[in-house]
């Protein structure tokens, strides 16, 4: 009786251990599955940023300026993309797979970094602007209208760096088509 | 009686040396002012030389350092204190813009005395704790044709000295662009 109990323990701890051996496996192996259906089977498209439009809002050149910036530098912290090209780059005109980044800013509102100390309530720094992924064509691929905020610490062109870090986890979050040609 | 003008005699011979004393002073302090403004190298350097602060795009130069601005030949030079030069050509810049910004100071030690104070005295604080600054826009190019935007904060008044510096040195300037929006300005729509 005592030999047979024994027997059950071992089979089941040992049934126990494989159980969680198999799922331990398995987990990493669907989060590789994930990541690579992210990214588009392998092959990853460049990316080249226009210059920001200001459209026919008044907006201050350090603004323009500031959202063109830190839009390079969170593009490439997404990994998305294999390479992120300046606007009028010549290395980016010979590439099969480039996507083009342009930027338009719908609406604008100056805040005031002094009235946001005295006030908190008011003073508020926004920004809105259409973020277009397009083909060399013209064809829209992604298309998202993105707001960036400072509305209670820090200085006005803090807005443009919030603005280009929700731009670049929209795009990160969308689907873009799978690259055809394959990348040199 | 003779004990009384003696003294007088010396009390008279004494303010004259002092008057004597005096006049040389003031001579020599007139000539050596005078020696100070036909310096050609004194109000000069202080132009050529601008303390400012990167706040992004400088190639070459982290966000947000301090540091010299300056013209050297055909090169704009951005020199963090007691750090590498980071330089472009002034040729390759494409557009030069100043713009005023209102700034908070004292940073983060500040905003945590703002913070500490009770009743909301910190708001008060807020409203003496500001300075105006300049803003220098550039824009410029590459070897590879790429376009660069670059910012810096400068002392109030050192803007523009430095955008005619870097137009006499060779810079484009587009002129369509010369009016920045006021930060007053209500909200703006397309």
């Amino acid at each position: 009786m005592k030999t047979n109990r024994m027997t059950f323990t071992g089979l089941s701890s040992a049934l126990m251990l494989m159980m969680l051996l198999t799922c331990s496996n398995r987990l990493p192996a669907q989060t590789a599955a994930a990541k690579a259906g992210n990214s588009s089977g392998g092959a990853k498209w460049n990316v080249q940023l226009d210059k920001v439009d200001p459209g026919d809002v008044n907006l201050e050149p350090a603004f323009r300026i500031a959202i063109y910036e830190n839009l390079l530098d969170e593009l490439a912290k997404t990994k998305r993309f294999k390479q992120v090209f300046r606007s009028g780059d010549h290395n980016a005109s010979e590439l099969p797979n480039l996507l083009i980044l342009k930027t338009a800013v719908l609406k604008y509102t100056p805040g005031s970094e002094t009235r946001r100390a005295v006030t908190t309530v008011s003073g508020a720094t926004k920004l809105n602007v259409r973020s277009q992924l397009c083909r060399p064509d013209g064809t829209v691929v992604v298309e998202n209208v993105v707001e960036g905020d400072v509305l209670f610490f820090g200085g006005n062109l803090r807005a443009t760096h919030n603005l280009a870090r929700n731009i670049a986890s929209k795009i990160k979050a969308s689907t873009l088509p799978e690259a055809t040609a394959p990348d040199k | 009686m003779n004990y009384k003008t003696a003294s007088w005699e010396t009390r008279a011979r004494a303010s004259s040396s002092i008057d004597r004393g005096v006049a040389c002073v003031i001579l020599l302090l007139g000539f050596s002012l005078a020696m100070v403004g036909q310096n050609p190298s004194g109000p000069k350097s202080p132009a050529s030389v601008i303390k400012a602060t990167h706040i992004l795009g400088f190639e070459g130069a982290s966000n947000n350092a301090s540091g010299t601005l300056s013209v050297e030949g055909n090169a704009l030079q951005f020199q963090k204190s007691g750090g590498p030069t980071a330089q472009v050509s002034v040729t390759s810049i494409q557009d030069v813009l100043t713009g005023v910004e209102d700034r908070q100071v004292g940073g983060t030690p500040l905003a945590l005395g703002k913070a500490a104070v009770p009743f909301g005295g910190g708001r008060v604080v807020g409203l003496f704790s500001h300075k105006k600054y300049d803003t220098l826009t550039l824009e410029y190019l590459d070897a590879n044709g790429g376009f660069h935007g670059a910012i810096f904060l400068l002392a109030k008044g050192q803007g523009e000295a430095l955008k005619s510096q870097l137009i006499a040195g060779g810079a484009h300037v587009s002129h369509s662009e010369d009016q920045p929006a006021a930060q007053t300005n209500p909200e703006v729509k397309k």
